[in-house]
């Protein structure tokens, strides 16, 4: 009796996780593997070539032009990491404290604040394209408006200004995230060891650094480590408003613009070559999962059991 | 130096009057204990002192200086939380140094103070630890460690055994005893448990729903208590409170026997306080008493208390030796020992002085 209850178990073990590890399998495993296997080749088309090596990988980072396009998009992924680092992270970190303190209006602001996370990144895209319209813009009729019409410029349109123009857009759609992750870890920490750190000083400033931050450095963790998947995976929001070359001039072009240009090819150039896509994604993939991990094992050894 | 003055404090939170005009002083070196039920706005007040909550109305005034609108960390005051409240990320000396360094001392300062708190507290093997190392007891006296470091005029202590266990408890209490001693800074306490009043406060402030009840030394609360709540409150177990009638020096209960006194007040209607060695059980059914039921006995050892239902519902407690126990359901008749009873007044409770007006 109890042997055939465990073979009852172990079906239903079985039928619950077959599924999900096949789905996983088929779509994400096997694509990466396959990918892996694509950059080691020649590609005509659709058509495999011959096996090269490194050749492709070679190619990317050191002939021209390509090793300029890598390096540039690279150059913008790590401005784009760092400027969220501070827009997003940084202001999340802000607000987050500033709801915890239950300041007039935190239930407003708590729903205010999140609320653009949940747009999709098409809407978002292309309500900031609105925005930064050089003529009808609500960023320029506002600088008009207010005397300073000096400042008014098309946002997206010159190499200066493009890129944190978008940068800007991402921030305020996903400043709520990391609002909403800090905000869950500060409401961790027991109100007795705030009201014991007003007993010891009234400075804002040495409650934040010296025990609230401390205290959240699970939610720092994961917000981190999201935030930089996230910027050098960057795809959506620079397509849409720079386009896929990274419009003007290569200036938003990021490496996640970059490889589906090189894979799939594009309007203005035409061309395209897998195995040079898929050396870009092993590389891209590699970095990502390399540095990741050193953060997350970094940063786990700074947590606090509260 | 510390003396207190609270003048006439009140506290609300919104529309929920919590304190209804607070007015005590506290001397120097004086060890308060703040005691009443749950929800009687012991903490509340302890919050206000602290400077953790704003008051509403009324004054706190510290050797001379108003405090109402001085931040908690200006107040020259030290409090210990019912959860410890240590740091979690930082190990014992960083909990100590932590308070000191911001008051602006200097490292040596700094280094002396713990030095000398961690050995009047036992915690130099512990210096290097995490409060998440150390068990409840030792959290406790490095919360403790961390307010004597800053050297406040004024130490505030909330519940501070409540999450100790009751071996733990009795020991800490006594360390508590003896630290206020060795360094004789002004202590307010505040529990639930009148044990704990009793065996360590020079002055108990008994309160009941936001109001002080009675202000007085143990012996004072538990010998002439100002009214029935303190009469109830203080005491182990409880001081029983009968309702009784008047006729002449004869005070009956609804068919339940009687007891007469040599003295009463003068009032038509008045309570009976029967300390639980304050009475006698006989067996006698005939005895000139009071009629009751045994319903339990507890047995301590060294003496026993038993648990009797008075005629008119009232549950009575009276000590008796444990050479001496009664069967539940056995009938009994209570005999009152006139010097030792207290009288209040049926009306509001009041205590009734002999011989006074009345």
């Amino acid at each position: 009796m109890p042997k055939l209850r465990m073979t009852g178990r172990g079906l239903w073990i079985t039928a619950l996780i077959v599924p999900p590890l096949a789905f996983v399998a088929l779509f994400v495993v096997y694509p990466i593997i396959s990918a892996f296997a694509y950059a080691f080749f020649d590609w005509q088309g659709l058509k495999r070539g011959a096996f090269v090596g490194l050749d492709n990988f070679h190619t990317v980072l050191f002939v021209e032009p390509y090793r300029s396009w890598t390096l540039n998009a690279f150059k913008n992924n790590i401005i784009v990491f760092f400027a969220l680092m501070v827009l997003q992270n940084g202001l999340g970190f802000i607000l987050a404290y500033a709801l915890w303190r239950e300041l007039p209006g935190a239930r407003f602001h708590r729903i205010a604040v999140f609320l653009p996370v949940v747009l999709s990144t098409i809407i978002v895209a292309y309500l900031f394209k609105l925005f930064y319209h050089p003529l009808f813009g609500v960023v320029n009729i506002t600088l008009r408006n207010v005397g300073l019409g000096w400042m008014a410029q098309p946002w997206l349109g010159q190499s200066g200004t493009a890129l944190w123009s978008i940068i800007a857009a991402q921030a305020w759609h996903m400043v709520g995230f990391p609002t909403l992750v800090f905000l869950a870890g500060m409401q961790r920490i027991p109100g007795e060891i705030l009201d014991a750190v007003r007993m010891e000083t009234e400075s804002e400033w040495v409650k934040i650094s010296k025990i609230v931050w401390p205290l959240v450095a699970p939610s720092a963790t994961i917000v981190f480590t999201l935030l930089f998947v996230g910027a050098f995976n960057w795809f959506e929001l620079p397509y849409i408003m720079g386009g896929l070359d990274g419009s003007p001039f290569g200036s938003t072009d990021v490496l996640g613009l970059y490889f589906y240009r090189t894979a799939f090819g594009n309007v203005s150039a035409g061309q395209q070559d897998f195995g040079l896509g898929s050396a870009l994604a092993v590389l891209i993939f590699l970095f990502i999962a390399v540095i990741a991990s050193v953060i997350t094992v970094r940063l786990r050894a700074r947590e606090i059991q509260i | 130096m510390a003396q207190l003055s609270l003048r006439g404090i009140k506290k609300r939170f919104r529309d929920t009057a919590v304190l209804h005009g607070i007015d005590l002083e506290i001397g120097d070196r004086e060890f308060v204990v703040f005691v009443g039920p749950s929800g009687c706005g012991k903490s509340t007040l302890l919050r206000l002192i602290a400077g953790l909550d704003p008051i509403t109305e009324g004054e706190f005034v510290l050797n001379g200086t108003r405090m109402n609108d001085v931040a908690p960390s200006r107040r020259g005051i030290a409090m210990v939380f019912q959860s410890y409240a240590l740091y979690p990320h930082m190990d014992v000396y960083e909990n100590m140094a932590f308070g000191a360094r911001l008051m602006g001392l200097d490292k040596a300062e700094v280094e002396r103070r713990i030095a000398e708190a961690a050995q009047m507290l036992k915690l130099d093997a512990l210096l290097k630890r995490r409060p998440r190392e150390l068990s409840g007891g030792q959290r406790q006296r490095v919360a403790i460690g961390r307010a004597l470091v800053r050297k406040p005029d004024v130490f505030l202590l909330d519940e501070p055994l409540s999450n100790l266990d009751a071996a733990l408890r009795s020991e800490v209490r006594l360390e508590i005893a003896k630290l206020h001693r060795e360094i004789g800074g002004t202590m307010i306490y505040v529990t639930h448990d009148q044990v704990e009043a009793m065996t360590l406060a020079d002055k108990i402030v008994v309160m009941n729903s936001g109001r002080i009840e009675q202000v007085g030394s143990p012996r004072e609360l538990y010998e002439t208590p100002a009214n029935v709540f303190v009469a109830g409150f203080i005491g182990s177990p409880r001081m029983t409170l009968v309702d009784v009638t008047r006729d002449g020096n004869r005070l009956g209960i609804a068919n339940g026997g009687s007891v007469v006194m040599s003295a009463l007040p003068q009032v038509p209607a008045l309570k009976l306080g029967l300390r639980p060695d304050s009475v006698r059980l006989v067996r006698d059914a005939d005895a000139e008493g009071l009629r009751a039921v045994v319903e339990y006995t507890e047995y301590l050892g060294d003496n026993a208390f038993v648990y009797a239902r008075l005629a008119d519902g009232t549950l009575l407690s009276a000590r008796t030796t444990p050479n001496d126990l009664f069967a539940p359901d056995e009938a009994v008749t209570v005999q009152v020992d006139p010097a030792s009873t207290h009288f209040f007044s049926a009306e509001d409770g009041r205590r009734l002085v002999l011989g006074g007006a009345g």
